[in-house]
């Protein structure tokens, strides 16, 4: 404290100055100061990590912001060349920072915050090699002991690879298993809402990589408020946090640490999903990818998850065994077992043509060697009737016994 | 000493009759034009000085006014200047006084003495109620299509002159017009495959139905839609002269002159200004490209590279046929009736159209769907998604049918139109379409199924019904819609890009 009485002076010395006299030591300002620290620009779990190695918590929030943040002989190493740079980087931000707000947003949200190694940290985590510092939670604490699957994958994704990642995050939830994911476009957003539509299944988790309060993306406003109010959010970051780049990886790292498998659904050869799928293989999570058709760019990362050994997922039953869980499981739901007519005789040409993956009318047009308006009726009928569905003027085939696997 | 000429100028498309007034008078030698001249038509004064000077004339040292009657209106360019001219020779008894009558003049002088062309004959001589009419030479062609006066097509002003003196006849007639030799439109044989986006192309030419192309690069569009303009019947005598008219009065005329007989067929590049597009100027009010695209083809290559400002000033056209352009001085309308084709990238990798198959981030994407604002992307009835062709399409494969074929079929089904009493079916009212287009019953059912899923919007149910009238009249169905036609209408409005599925 004698440093922060030779600066006093500058508003943001006081500022810590009421912060650490209204209540010095109490584990509720801890909790908020590290909060605070992982909100700030450029503040990764690594550097939050090593900066908490060498202070306490009101400590280095004091040498953050007097711009002392990385002159510790230990940081130096941790943070590298660029050290000076990204002490004032984060003296910047933290001078913005009012920590009685902080912990004030906190509270108003009913957002709890859990410190690494104090009560009612998750578990899970807190056994992680690469653990968060703090948690934001919303939400229901999920009981400790359910079975946990990631399903992730590529937010550019497909009609099929949507229906899929619904399918199985729905009837995971039906059976007991928590479903975790990241909220994101395409299969994310999709095995969260299927894991809510089961009737009471168990809750599902998301860890997102915004403030809880920053719905991003912002179209899934509604399917966030569901997870909050039916199951678990958290989040590494304080409320107000607003989506970087670099915290999507970091956020993929916690869907692995929680998961017991991970499934990838749909990823392309480069996409963000892959993240999580090396995060998994670093903690001996096991992995499942769902094979897709070999001409689908959506699917050509799974496909190649696939070729380097990871497990098929061709159903339910590929995740049960990857849990250990295949005689035990307590609510199997049944299969529809949904029949329909078969398709008229004339129409069974144009169906013949319409392949799994998605087929473009031209396509079918040239398989049947029809006229435009035979085909263009057939189809119609075939997609009236379930067949075959529409998407975007690409036409594929429906799976037998309704959506899902 | 007054003469009195009779002339024209041009607003828009339209010719306007002026009558040019010349006063020499007593007074401090000086020359003076009233009457709302533009600046070019202002500085008539000094070419017509040297000219008349060049041409051993006389520019009398009095006092010359001349008056552009009616002298509320605005006049433009430099066509006044031999009727001016010719007015002052008479005035100032250089000309015997009866030897302009019943003669009007239109052309432009170079100092030297010769008469250049200008634009918008075909629109100033129909203005001219003389029974004579004097026009430069290389637009005498022009002129000739209103085909009520009598025209001297000539050169220079000495020559013009020494014939209203009776010194020498006129120059002889004018060759007659010439249409140029119509250049053979690409026919649609040389497209192999795209079965779908030639039955598309079909539907457009028979019914007037405005068409989009989505694919990725190299799958064809641009090639598909310049085959648009073979399937198009020919144009009337009423429309070929509108078409004629425009494009006489944009100064953008063949060569060899003479009428235009078939479509046209405008595609501007999308770094066109609003201003190119839909006409207008801050002088002179010029025709855009979408008036000169009346009665053919405007066609908008990379639709979504166009800045959105500038397609928004497509919907009134697209939805009246006319363009408005209000200016402080004037206000014109002018045609703008034409069939829109259009062809975009899905997206910026261009390879939005296979679900999954896009690299671009969703943000790209999001953008590139908003590019064409909503409701001129409703004004397309046709929406078609053109892929690559197969290997085996392009590499043989069947022949393909040649324009003439397809052109008769459309050629028909705008007769069957006819025969309902409309011009085509993408302007028939939706008030008349449970009269002119009633669903059969499983018609009715698709629709209701569509509407009730969500697939049709009920802005796309008049447009979907038009575009089923077209396939039925292709198909020469007679009698109630049936389901097969409102499919063909369904797979063919298609929302480009998947992304209100994106969840």
């Amino acid at each position: 404290m004698t440093g922060l009485v030779g600066t006093a002076g500058t508003a943001g010395t006081l500022q810590v100055a009421t912060a650490t006299t209204a209540a010095p030591g109490s584990p509720a300002t801890d909790e908020v100061v590290v909060a605070a620290l992982s909100g700030l620009a450029a503040m990764g779990p690594a550097r939050l990590c090593a900066l908490l190695g060498a202070y306490s918590p009101t400590q280095a929030w004091a040498e953050v912001l007097a711009g002392r943040g990385a002159s510790h002989p230990s940081l130096v190493c941790a943070l590298g060349r660029n050290a000076s740079e990204l002490a004032r980087t984060w003296a910047r931000a933290a001078a913005a920072v009012d920590l009685e707000e902080v912990a004030q947003r906190h509270s108003a949200a009913g957002v709890r915050l859990r410190l690494l190694g104090r009560p009612g940290f998750p578990q899970r985590l807190a056994a992680d090699p690469d653990p968060p510092q703090v948690l934001c939670l919303a939400g229901t604490d999920a009981a400790g002991s359910v079975p946990t699957v990631a399903i992730v994958g590529t937010r550019a994704c497909t009609a099929d690879g949507r229906e899929t990642a619904f399918g199985l995050g729905r009837d995971l939830a039906a059976i007991g298993v928590a479903v975790v994911s990241g909220l994101a476009r395409g299969i994310d957003g999709a095995a969260h809402a299927g894991a809510l539509q089961a009737d009471g299944g168990t809750p599902p988790i998301a860890v997102v990589a915004t403030g809880l309060d920053v719905v991003y993306p912002r179209g899934h406003a509604r399917l966030w408020a569901a997870v909050r109010e039916r199951g678990l959010i958290m989040s590494e970051a304080p409320l107000g946090t607003r989506p970087e780049r670099w915290r999507f990886p970091a956020r993929n790292r916690l869907i692995a640490g929680l998961a017991d498998v991970v499934v990838v659904v749909e990823s392309h050869v480069t996409g963000g999903s892959l993240h999580t799928v090396d995060a998994a293989l670093e903690r001996a999570v096991p992995v499942l990818a769902v094979p897709g058709p070999v001409r689908s760019p959506a699917s050509a990362g799974t496909n190649a998850l696939l070729a380097e050994r990871a497990i098929p997922c061709c159903g339910l039953d590929d995740i049960l065994v990857a849990l250990g869980l295949e005689g035990a499981v307590l609510r199997r739901p049944r299969p529809s077992g949904r029949r329909r007519p078969a398709p008229a005789e004339a129409d069974g040409v144009v169906y013949e043509a319409v392949g799994w993956s998605p087929t473009s009318t031209e396509t079918v047009l040239a398989r049947t060697g029809l006229s435009p308006v035979t085909a263009a009726a057939a189809l119609g009928r075939l997609c009236a009737d379930g067949w075959i569905r529409a998407e975007g003027g690409w036409w594929s085939r429906t799976p037998e016994g309704g959506p899902g696997l | 000493m007054n003469a009195t000429v009779p002339s024209a100028t041009i607003l828009g498309v339209e010719g306007l009759p002026v009558r040019v007034e010349v006063h020499v008078g007593v007074g401090l030698p000086g020359f003076m034009i009233v009457g709302q001249p533009d600046s070019t038509c202002r500085e008539a004064r000094d070419r017509v000085r040297a000219a008349l000077q060049s041409s051993d004339l006389v520019w009398p040292p009095r006092r010359v006014t001349v008056n552009l009657a009616p002298s509320g209106t605005p006049k433009m360019g430099a066509g006044l200047d031999l009727p001016i001219a010719i007015a002052l020779l008479v005035a100032s008894e250089q000309l015997p006084p009866a030897a302009a009558d019943g003669i009007a003049f239109v052309g432009e002088l170079g100092l030297d003495g010769t008469i250049r062309s200008l634009p918008g004959l075909v629109s100033l001589a129909d203005a001219i109620t003389a029974p004579t009419l004097v026009v430069p030479a290389p637009c005498a062609s022009e002129a000739q299509l209103v085909g009520r006066h009598r025209v001297h097509a000539v050169t220079t002003l000495a020559e013009v002159v020494s014939a209203l003196r009776g010194l020498a006849p006129w120059p002889g007639p004018p060759p007659p017009a010439v249409a140029p030799a119509p250049q053979p439109a690409p026919d649609l044989c040389e497209v192999r495959g795209q079965h779908l986006a030639r039955f598309a192309l079909e539907v457009a030419a028979a019914g007037a139905h405005h068409l989009l192309f989505t694919g990725p690069p190299g799958a064809g569009k641009t090639m598909l839609a310049r085959r648009l303009v073979g399937l198009l019947p020919p144009l009337t005598p009423a429309q070929a002269l509108e078409v004629t008219r425009i494009h006489s009065a944009a100064g953008m005329m063949p060569a060899r002159g003479g009428i235009m007989a078939s479509p046209p067929f405008r595609s501007p590049h999308h770094s066109a200004s609003a201003v190119a597009l839909v006409g207008g100027g801050s002088a002179t009010v010029r025709p855009g490209e979408v008036s000169m695209a009346t009665n053919g083809i405007l066609f908008l290559d990379e639709i979504s590279e166009f800045p959105t400002t500038v397609l928004d000033h497509l919907r009134q056209p697209l939805e009246e046929g006319v363009i408005r352009i209000c200016r402080a001085q004037t206000n014109v309308e002018l045609p703008a009736r034409f069939l829109l084709v259009a062809a975009m990238n899905p997206c910026r990798c261009g390879y939005g159209g296979a679900p999954g198959g896009c690299t671009c981030p969703p943000s790209e994407r999001a953008r590139a769907a908003r590019r064409l604002s909503g409701p001129l992307l409703d004004r397309f009835d046709l929406r078609i998604q053109v892929g690559r062709p197969e290997v085996t399409d392009l590499l043989g494969g069947r022949p393909c049918e040649p324009s003439a074929a397809v052109a008769t079929r459309v050629l028909a089904a705008r007769q069957r139109a006819a025969d309902r009493g409309v011009t085509t079916n993408a302007r028939l009212p939706s008030e008349m379409l449970d009269v002119l287009a009633p669903l059969s019953a499983p018609a009715r059912r698709l629709l209701e199924h569509r509407l009730r899923t969500g697939s049709l919007s009920a802005r796309g149910l008049h447009r979907v019904r038009r575009v089923a009238l077209t396939v039925a009249d292709l198909a020469g169905h007679d009698g109630p819609l049936g389901d097969e036609h409102l499919c063909a209408a369904i797979e063919m409005r298609i929302e480009p890009m998947g992304l209100a599925a994106a969840s």
